[in-house]
């Protein structure tokens, strides 16, 4: 029975409701009864974690209460797991996706640096077509020639070419297909000098047309310094034209390579001399500053291969012009002096510009 | 939603001071997904995530109530922490040491808080063996004063003892058996 009432000494001391004067006596007996603090120690330890064993079993209970809460809500709930799921890999789809993104517009981007110069180049390829289709277009016109005499000299697809003063009062030649299909002529020479003109001749079969200045301004052109030719030039001869085949005058020089033109053509001569649309219709000139012919086109696809119609048929032409009031004078004012012998050419060039004109068709 | 209540570490830490249970419970299930997470990549199962986070949970919901709580990082963070140092030693309990932790968070050490857990575990083992032995009506009675707090009188009417002293030297006797048998088994460590 003394435990019992030790016990319930112990009890009362613990729980705090031991009047101070007997907590005091107790105290000391604590102190001195090893026993009794030992007993006290224990009984405390075992009531304590008694208590807190309590509190952790509630706990628990709490605990699985919420979780069993929570299992019903995420079997309901579906997206709680995709938000869960979100959450966890956010980080990585981020990355992901920049990744991605990256590599997207980086290769768009150079692919579009690799495409620009592949543009260029169409551009060029397109330009070098376009060359090539003008080059087939000049073939398919030297065949139509042949098929057609009327047609004997491929034109330049240009709707410009070269004339050339014949006389002081207004006449001037060129190829016949340069001005074909115009509705209006105009000439302009070096010095800006413009006038229009019209066509007062054609000759079809070489390839020949007279113009006139039907400008009422217009007086005269001065004393032309080259002469008319009448006889063959000879093989090997240097030869030299001035034309148009760009806004500026161009002087093209080479040599006389063979006595007959296009397709053996006795009419015409075959020049060396590297020439291009708009040359047509220039002046044929030697070294002494004669007249020799007159530039009518080229073999396409040929190097060094131009035609020029032989002054010979210039002048035939001329003679044999309808004997009507204004066309006949123009045999009788040919030029009769030659200003440009046994100058060098740069001299020769400069007196001769003034008389070569740009012929623009408009049609 | 009660949700927006809890936003912060501080409104949880402030709710279950409280003693709101609602704040206990959406701790709770903030975080019961990463935990399982972590448990389910590193060889565990779905009860030992459970099992582990629920101990993660009452450290630290004891250390708030406790009040030695220094948190110097994110309730996130603690508990992750918590749980990842548990989960290895029930790992080295189970003979496999993981070689490498498939961790997804960052983590800081808590030994001295697992450690003081992992004591009080012992003792409630041990506590929970002793009640278990002492049996009926016994434990019941024991329970209900100590743990329950319900007074003498209501203990002896509901067990029908004659008087209150009967049931005061029930209880003791039953006191006396338990305290035997804790501390035959029950040493505290040094």
């Amino acid at each position: 029975m003394l435990e019992y009432r030790a016990y319930e000494q112990i009890e009362s001391y613990l729980s705090n409701d031991m009047p101070a004067d007997e907590k005091a006596a107790f105290e000391v007996l604590l102190r001195t009864d090893a026993r009794l603090a030992e007993q006290v120690r224990e009984h405390r330890q075992l009531l304590q974690t008694m208590r807190s064993f309590g509190q952790r079993q509630s706990l628990k209970l709490q605990l699985d209460r919420i979780h069993s809460e929570m299992e019903d809500e995420t079997a309901v709930a579906t997206p709680a797991l995709w938000k869960v799921f979100w959450n966890r890999h956010a980080q990585t789809v981020a990355v992901a996706a920049s990744v991605s993104l990256l590599s997207v517009f980086g290769t768009l981007w150079s692919v579009q640096q690799l495409k620009a110069p592949v543009r260029q180049q169409t551009a060029r390829y397109v330009e070098l077509r376009r060359e090539v289709e003008r080059l087939k277009k000049t073939q398919t016109a030297i065949i139509n020639g042949i098929n057609d005499a009327t047609k004997p000299a491929p034109r330049p697809a240009a709707f410009s070419g070269t004339g050339f003063a014949i006389n002081a009062d207004g006449y001037l030649v060129t190829s016949s297909h340069v001005v074909e299909g115009a509705d209006s002529v105009l000439i302009e020479n070096e010095a800006g000098q413009k006038y229009k003109v019209v066509e007062v001749y054609r000759d079809q079969i070489h390839d020949l047309s007279i113009l006139k200045v039907s400008d009422s301004a217009f007086t005269t052109f001065g004393k032309l310094p080259y002469t008319f030719k009448t006889a063959e030039s000879d093989l090997g001869e240097k030869v030299y034209t001035l034309g148009y085949p760009r806004e500026d005058i161009v002087f093209g020089e080479g040599s006389l390579s063979s006595a007959s033109g296009f397709e053996g053509d006795t009419t015409a001569y075959q020049i060396s001399i590297p020439l291009n649309p708009g040359n047509s219709g220039g002046p044929l000139l030697d070294d002494k500053g004669n007249l020799i012919g007159v530039i009518s086109g080229k073999q396409a696809g040929q190097e060094g291969a131009a035609f020029a119609i032989k002054s010979a048929y210039l002048l035939q032409m001329i003679n044999e012009l309808p004997q009507t009031d204004t066309l006949a004078a123009i045999a009788l004012t040919l030029p009769q002096k030659n200003a440009l012998s046994g100058q060098n050419r740069p001299q020769q060039l400069k007196k001769l510009k003034d008389y070569v004109f740009v012929v623009k068709v408009y049609n | 939603m009660k949700k927006s209540l809890y936003e912060t570490d501080e409104a949880i830490l402030e709710g279950i001071r409280r003693d709101d249970e609602r704040a206990l419970a959406y701790l709770y299930k903030l975080y019961f997904p990463m935990i399982s997470h972590f448990i389910l990549s590193n060889s565990g199962t779905d009860d030992e995530a459970k099992d582990i986070y629920q101990e993660g949970v009452i450290v630290f919901y004891e250390k708030i109530k406790g009040n030695t709580l220094e948190l110097s990082c994110q309730i996130k963070t603690y508990l992750y922490s918590v749980c990842r140092r548990l989960w290895l030693k029930r790992l080295a309990e189970k003979g496999r040491y993981a070689v490498k932790m498939e961790d997804s968070e960052s983590f800081l050490p808590v030994e001295e808080d697992t450690q003081h857990h992992e004591e009080q575990e012992r003792q409630f083992g041990v506590m929970g063996e002793s009640l278990e032995q002492l049996g009926e009506p016994c434990r019941s009675l024991l329970e209900d004063y100590y743990i329950r707090m319900q007074s003498m009188q209501v203990i002896t009417e509901k067990y029908g003892y004659t008087n209150s002293d009967t049931a005061k030297n029930q209880k003791y006797k039953c006191l006396q058996r338990l305290k035997k048998l804790f501390f035959a088994t029950y040493k505290p460590e040094v």
